[in-house]
């Protein structure tokens, strides 16, 4: 008997241990796992990769973003039918407070594309590969992160600067550093990314449309603008002015056409394609132009983003061909032949023509149209601004006055008298004209917002455009969403006057 | 144990036999014959001993039950016992012809299955309650879980919704995590996460297993308690018995919801935005449409159970077969099901026996795409279903993107869920030696469920839609198994009784999931999943003296879903009882037949979170789009914690069982205490951090303590047999540390904030916001009181709560628990000449619900609960209770305050069931030995606080329970059936 129990007893451990060895060592089936990632080019390449496609997200480009941009601005109204999307209603009449889901979907898809950008940063110089490759990807990975800062730090202030990856014990110790400090780390990355990164040409035709060091170049004159430091953002608008491998596109409506993408006008756009596919958003889709689309007949999209009176009234001449270009009426005829019908659910009709895009494969969710985000008239309109802040209002004048010429030119017939060239150069009377064809030329373009605060203007435009609940001292940064704040109880400080 | 059993059994047949032998030698004068049944089952016992009382004259029941004795005279009274029933006394008194119905006796020898045997329940040192097969199959349901309401105390059932072939969420003893906190289902010895698949018509009992002592030997997940299902197995020497019952019912809306109707809606309309010229004479529109009329409906239910029970050669089997159809009471949802059972055992050779459990399931559940309990909800009664031209009517004239329900039927109910499962296990019991037995149990599950949507292209409005026809599949295919080798010791000394139990077990399961859209793989829509789990288990059970009990028992379990290093859990348990009543100087006291104390201790684990927390995996699919192509891009975007370990719950009980006056009154108490530690939850983390998914943590401890109380009463006077039953519990659940960088839980967001904060020293998900203390009469008011700044007359006034004279976010409180703090359940049978009645209660106090309906569609252009109507404030002095309808103030008076939470206490008239077994000489001649016609109601009568359909929310996470986002609404049933056993 006892030699059975024996037995028994021995049965038991020998399938115990024959099976243990590797029977609880789990993988997902057909996953990779971060211990295996970062070990070839590829993926170095990939993780690059991963960060661009944060920004064709729902969260970066979509409805929180236009609301953050163009709706809360004087250049655009919520658009759509009156009852949908409430919170861009709020945002659009400054009634919001920090629970409003667009100010996190914007804080949170950003977020999201520096903790993308950061893995990159830190894991791809590991990888054993072609140093020119390899710190072009950092260099690009630098921009991105720069770039998700830059439009941060605009609308919050304050904000908790992360470049590495979080451990769990550092989740929730973050404090936000002040403004000096993210400009510092945008100049930083820049800086670097400047160092890497190729030329336009220089990238493979396959690879057209990742940033560039003009790209750089261009975001960190930006951030001089901001930081009012002409001198610098200067020196750098005519670098790529001098550099002569940007130029404005002949026809002003034409940059916005497919053909125009990634032009000779294009410094840097968010990519997008519709590749042809059964699902509803394909692999290389962005949302930005389903949501602006024209809703109703022809159904474009959702109608969001509508272009206001404000902006309609601000420009100089009504036979502006930029406003045509700007701005789709009821009744108007699309580049592809197709007329907007009246929408009875919508008082007026309106819709943000640069972002409307022919039809392609696949419905609405697989938008195709690229995002401008910086683009060469932009430059020369800001090197115009530096000229002129720097005392240099002669050498301001044309640059500016290349930027009305084309728009003057891409009138069907000739007009004359229409946008005549600025001549003016006492500094604060151009002053005025620049700010006035920057919003003229950039209208619907999601600077206008950013340009009201870089110039303290936001007070004086929101009541110019009736926006009485607009707070000078409150408004002109949004509010920290309110679920950070209480998710770290605290320690991340509310905006002033949000609590 | 079992085996035990039977061997007590069968020296009680031999002694009787021998008694027989020894008077058979005495002359017989009268002869006495008759049958020995089951008094609840109407099945014949077999080998029950049927002796005259005084003498040793006495006989045994053969296979029918049947027995005949010879006796002096017809005068004499006749003793009748049977293992597992109460011994009856039944005096001649002329009679030569007896049919004897035995009652279970409850109390003596009751068998409970507990984790990896049986145990009689005077000899149990743990927590365990059961229910009966007749106890369950009074509730019309697909689901073992419903079935189970208010039945066991401890046991809290919440149904999943009211659709038809819902779930239940069970929760014992209290909510133990802000993890999974479902119990483990262990269904004829497999291990489960749910037993959906189990028609409750094949069970012969739930034991569910509460206290550490009686779960520790699932250790591995029994943090959150073990339910036990037992199913009907067959009979062992007894031809084959059919029975067939079915049953045929209505099911009804308990309640509608009081909306306003037209010409309210107009009114409020005018009020709310200011618009006059809409509905210039609001009165004139009269009622309108009631749209709770258009997708509510009567419908109907069918049950039809065919079984087989008894023994071929040495085979003992049971066979079932069950179609089971719901139809739901919103129109076009129902559900489906076939069941199919087999149990078989076989004694292979003397001292081995090979058997199985198999079930097979096939359902297929309709539903209706576009939400069509919320649009009905919300559109306003001024539209028709269909307008002049016979179209679906556009609801959207408001500006709101509202759907018309009507189309939504029409047009998207082409959805539906197929459901195959296969569950069993396959084992072998080998008692290669004597007081040893070898078992192996292997088994399996395996599902495939397929969810189908077809949408067609249709237009009712831009938001009610489909260009193009559309169609989603959905597949999931899981497949489990489990093998379990145990070996026993089970051996009876004269003053001490042994059980000792080893074993070591290991389980797996894969888990695929494949989603398409017109037969194109969506992205990421392939996923495959695994999780592995390896186990040793030993135990001892002691029994000294018949009276001193003592359970001693360790588990130990490997997870695969933690690293190595972290991955293995120990899980100890003790436990102590006392038989007071078997002391030699209790001997002479005529008040106790059983008084026992018992105490446990024990720890048990659970790791039930998703399968890979300790991995990052890598996301792919995030391609970047270059030069109108796009290139493959995948990254780390989910973060991980490779420190994650077992979630652990320490859990003390401590029990008193009492029986008093001959058995009939039995009382059993409980206390317990459970405290969960290392608590994994996916926490939310700040945005910032950038991670998309919250990564698993150890965190948090909850405590649940409380105590349950069970009393039953039975007795038999002659042909009259009753029994009342209650049970009560009570939670008392706290969060006692979140072990994080932060103090608070917020969660449940409806847009307007958070609706629920889990904090230390308070329970889980508990409501939190603002106090409502009035309405702002007038701008003097607003002078006086703390203020947000742009208060008008008609705002709610809110408290201030820290005292610092203006309101914010700061000034939000707790506002009470989902949480029920107590649970009870009372019920009433009475059998009486052929009649049966039965009724059961339940009720549960102490919680709140959160009304998130309402304050979704409060102010904007939607309809209004009529409360608004009557309640609102309209000018000063007209209410303080109800705000102003005025739309541009809604955001202020549609903050989470406690105007929205409501009282979640109800008392339900869960059964009532009448009953007529026919006397069998009526069906002797049909070939039929018994038949019972019956008519039930389920959830007739409730009496609840709430002012929704139903109060029952389950939630979908810990911290979202008990909130009201228009689920699908119970119903009541009214049913008839019959049973007929041939």
């Amino acid at each position: 008997m006892k030699s059975k129990i024996l037995l028994s007893a021995v049965l038991i451990l020998l399938t115990a241990n024959a099976c243990q060895k590797d029977f609880l060592d789990r993988q997902p089936p057909g996953e990779l796992t971060f211990d295996k990632f970062f070990q070839t080019p590829e993926q170095a390449i990939e993780a690059t990769n991963a960060v661009y496609e944060q920004f064709r997200s729902f969260d970066c480009i979509a409805l929180g973003y236009l609301g953050v941009t163009d709706i809360i601005s004087d250049d655009a109204d919520k658009g759509s039918i009156p009852d949908d999307q409430p919170p861009l209603a709020d945002i659009d009449n400054f009634a919001f407070d920090a629970s409003n889901n667009y100010f996190s979907a914007v804080y949170r898809g950003y977020y999201r594309a520096i903790a993308r950008a950061n893995l990159a940063i830190e894991n791809v110089p590991k990888v054993d590969m072609d140093p020119t490759l390899r710190d072009r990807l950092v260099g690009e990975s630098k921009f991105l992160r720069a770039y998700s800062y830059f439009l941060l730090v605009q609308w919050f202030g304050k904000l908790p600067v992360i470049t590495k990856t979080l451990q769990s014990d550092e989740y929730y110790a973050q404090t936000r550093q002040p403004v000096s400090d993210v400009y510092a780390q945008i100049e930083q990355d820049l800086k670097d990314a400047i160092n890497v990164l190729p030329h336009k040409e220089e990238y493979p035709a396959q690879d057209k449309g990742r940033v560039t060091k003009a790209a750089a170049q261009a975001l960190l004159a930006k951030l001089y603008m901001l930081e009012k430091d002409y001198a610098q953002a200067e020196i750098l608008c005519l670098d790529i002015i001098n550099s002569g491998r940007y130029d404005l596109m002949p026809k002003y409506s034409d940059v916005f056409t497919q053909a125009g993408e990634n032009g000779i006008e294009s410094i840097f756009e968010i990519q997008a394609v519709a590749l042809p596919t059964q699902q509803s958003a394909g692999p290389g889709s962005s949302p930005y132009n389903m949501v602006q689309g024209v809703r109703g007949v022809p159904n474009l999209g959702w109608g969001f983003n509508r272009p206001s009176d404000n902006l309609i009234a601000s420009y100089e001449n009504s036979l502006d061909p930029r406003r045509k270009a700007t701005i789709i009426y009821e009744g108007d005829q699309l580049p592809d032949g197709t007329v907007v019908q009246p929408n009875p659910q919508i008082f007026q009709p309106r819709y943000n023509k640069k972002a409307w895009v022919p039809s392609h494969p696949g419905l609405q969710d697989n938008g195709p149209g690229n995002i401008r985000v910086i683009r060469y008239a932009d430059i020369l309109l800001l090197a115009a601004e530096a000229l002129n802040e720097n005392n240099k209002a002669a050498e301001a004048l044309p640059y500016l006055n290349k930027v009305r010429k084309r728009a003057r030119d891409s009138s069907p017939v000739p007009l004359p008298g229409l946008l005549p060239d600025v001549t003016i150069t006492d500094q604060t009377q151009l002053r005025e004209r620049i700010y006035r064809e920057r919003r003229v030329e950039l209208a619907m373009e999601q600077q206008r917002w950013f340009d009201l605060l870089r110039w303290g203007r936001a007070a004086t435009a929101m009541q110019a455009a009736g926006k009485v609940n607009f707070t000078p001292g409150k408004h002109e940064l949004l509010p920290i969403p309110q679920t950070e704040v209480d998710l770290t109880d605290g320690r991340l400080e509310q905006n002033p006057f949000y609590n | 144990m079992k085996h035990l059993l039977s061997i007590l059994a069968r020296k009680r047949m031999f002694l009787s036999a021998l008694a027989l032998l020894l008077t058979g030698l005495v002359s017989a004068q009268v002869r006495i014959s008759g049958t020995v049944t089951d008094a609840e089952t109407g099945e014949a016992l077999i080998g029950a001993s049927v002796r005259v009382q005084g003498t040793t004259n006495g006989a045994i029941t053969d296979f029918n039950g049947a027995f005949s004795l010879s006796l002096p005279d017809a005068g004499a009274t006749l003793v009748v016992s049977y293992t597992g029933y109460a011994d009856q006394t039944v005096p001649l008194a002329g009679q030569t012809t007896l049919n004897i119905a035995m009652a279970p006796n409850a109390l003596i020898e009751e068998i409970v299955v507990v984790g990896y045997g049986v145990q009689k329940k005077s000899d149990l040192t743990g927590s365990v309650g059961t229910v009966k097969s007749k106890d369950i199959e009074r509730i019309p349901t697909a689901s073992v879980d419903q079935a189970l309401q208010g039945k066991i105390a401890g046991v809290y059932v919440t149904p999943a919704s009211g659709e038809p072939g819902a779930g239940g969420t069970v929760r014992i003893r209290g909510t133990g995590t802000l993890n999974d906190a479902n119990p483990l289902y262990v269904v004829d010895g497999m291990l489960l996460d749910n037993a959906s698949f189990v028609n409750p018509q094949d069970v012969q009992s739930i034991e569910v297993l509460k206290d550490a002592s009686a779960t520790a030997m699932y250790g591995n997940r029994g943090a959150n308690g073990v339910i036990i299902i037992t199913t009907k197995k067959g009979s062992k020497d007894r031809k084959a018995v059919f029975n067939l019952n079915t049953s045929y019912g209505i099911q009804q809306i308990d309640r509608y919801l009081p909306l306003s109707n037209a010409a309210q809606f107009a009114q409020l309309y005018t009020e709310s935005t200011g618009d006059t010229t809409r509905f210039p004479d609001p009165a004139a529109l009269g009622e309108g449409t009631n749209w709770q009329d258009v997708i509510f409906r009567d419908a109907p239910m069918a049950n039809v159970q065919l079984s087989v029970n008894g023994s071929w050669k040495k085979l003992q089997y049971n066979l079932s077969g069950n179609y089971f159809n719901q139809q739901g009471i919103v129109e076009e949802t129902g559900f489906d099901r076939y069941t199919g059972r087999f149990n078989g055992e076989y004694p292979v050779l003397k001292n081995l026996r090979v058997g199985t459990n198999l079930a097979y399931s096939t359902s297929l559940n309709n539903s209706v795409g576009g939400g069509v309990i919320g649009s009905a909800y919300r559109i306003p009664p001024v539209f028709s279903v269909r307008d002049s031209t016979g179209d679906f009517t556009d609801p959207t004239s408001f500006g709101q993107a509202l759907g018309n329900p009507a189309a939504d039927l029409f047009y998207k109910n082409d959805q539906h869920q197929r459901r195959n499962r296969w569950v069993g296990t396959v084992y072998g019991d080998y008692n290669f030696a004597k007081y040893f037995t070898f078992r192996s149990n292997f088994g399996f599950d395996r599902r495939n469920e397929r969810e189908y949507y077809f949408e067609p292209a249709f237009e009712v409005s831009t938001s009610q839609r489909n260009e193009i026809p559309r169609t989603s599949r959905d597949s999931i295919t899981i497949r489990n198994w489990l093998w379990e080798n145990t070996l026993t010791y089970d051996r009876e000394f004269d003053k001490l009784y042994l059980n000792v139990l080893a074993g070591q077990t290991a389980q797996e399961n894969r888990f695929k999931r494949r989603n398409t859209i017109d037969n194109v793989l969506q992205p990421n829509g392939e996923r495959i999943t695994e999780w592995a789990m390896m186990s040793f288990l030993f135990r001892t059970n002691a029994t000294f003296y018949d009276r001193y009990l003592v359970t001693a028992s360790l588990r130990a379990d490997g997870s695969s879903r933690f690293a190595k290093g972290n991955r293995w859990g120990y899980f100890p348990s003790a436990a102590v009882g006392w038989n007071v009543a078997q002391e030699p100087f209790m001997a002479n006291q005529k008040i106790f037949d059983r008084l026992k104390l018992r105490a446990s201790w024990g720890i048990v684990g659970n790791d039930k979170t998703s399968e890979y927390p300790s991995l990052g995996v890598i996301t792919d699919e995030l391609y970047s789009s270059f030069n109108d192509t796009v290139q493959s891009g995948a990254t780390l975007i989910n973060y991980s914690n490779a420190g994650v370990t077992w979630e652990t719950a320490r859990q003390t009980d401590v029990g008193l069982e009492l029986a008093v006056l001959n058995g009939r009154l039995t009382v059993e108490a409980d206390w317990y205490n459970r405290f969960t530690f290392d608590i994994l939850a996916d926490l939310p983390i700040p945005e910032y951090v950038g991670s998309q998914a919250t990564p698993v943590v150890n965190s948090a401890q909850v405590r649940n303590r409380g105590w349950d109380f069970t009393v039953n009463w039975r007795e038999t006077k002659g042909k009259v047999s009753y029994n009342l039953g209650f049970i009560l519990s009570t939670v008392d659940n706290e969060v006692m540390n979140l072990n994080q960088a932060k103090s608070e839980i917020l969660a449940a967001d409806l847009g307007q904030g958070f609706a629920t904060r889990t904090v230390v020293g308070q329970p889980i998900g508990g409501f939190y916001g603002y106090k409502v203390e009035g309405v702002f009469q007038n701008e003097d008011e607003i002078e006086k009181y703390p203020t947000f700044g742009d208060e008008q007359p008609g705002d709610f006034r809110y408290a201030d709560i820290n005292g610092d004279s203006i309101l914010s976010s700061e000034d939000r409180t707790y506002l009470g628990s989902p949480i029920p703090t107590l649970t009870y359940g009372f019920s009433a049978g009475i059998e009486a000449y052929g009649f049966d009645f039965n009724i059961d209660f339940f009720g549960v106090s102490g919680n709140k619900v959160l009304n998130a309906k309402a304050i979704q569609t409060r102010f904007a252009v939607n309809n209004w609960e009529q409360v608004f109507y009557d309640d609102r404030w309209t000018g000063e002095g007209t209410s303080n209770t109800v705000a102003s309808m005025d739309q541009e103030r809604f955001k202020h008076n549609t903050r989470v305050s406690d105007h929205w939470i409501e009282d979640g206490s109800f008392l339900r008239l869960r059964s009532i069931m009448l009953g007529y077994t026919f006397p069998k000489n009526w069906l002797s001649g049909i070939g039929v030995s018994r038949a019972r016609l019956y008519a039930s109601g389920t959830n007739l009568w409730t009496r609840q606080e709430y002012s929704g359909w139903s109060p029952e929310f389950p939630g979908s996470s810990p911290y979202a329970v008990g909130i009201d986002f228009l689920n699908y609404p119970m119903s009541k049933t009214y049913l008839f059936g019959l049973d007929v056993t041939f």
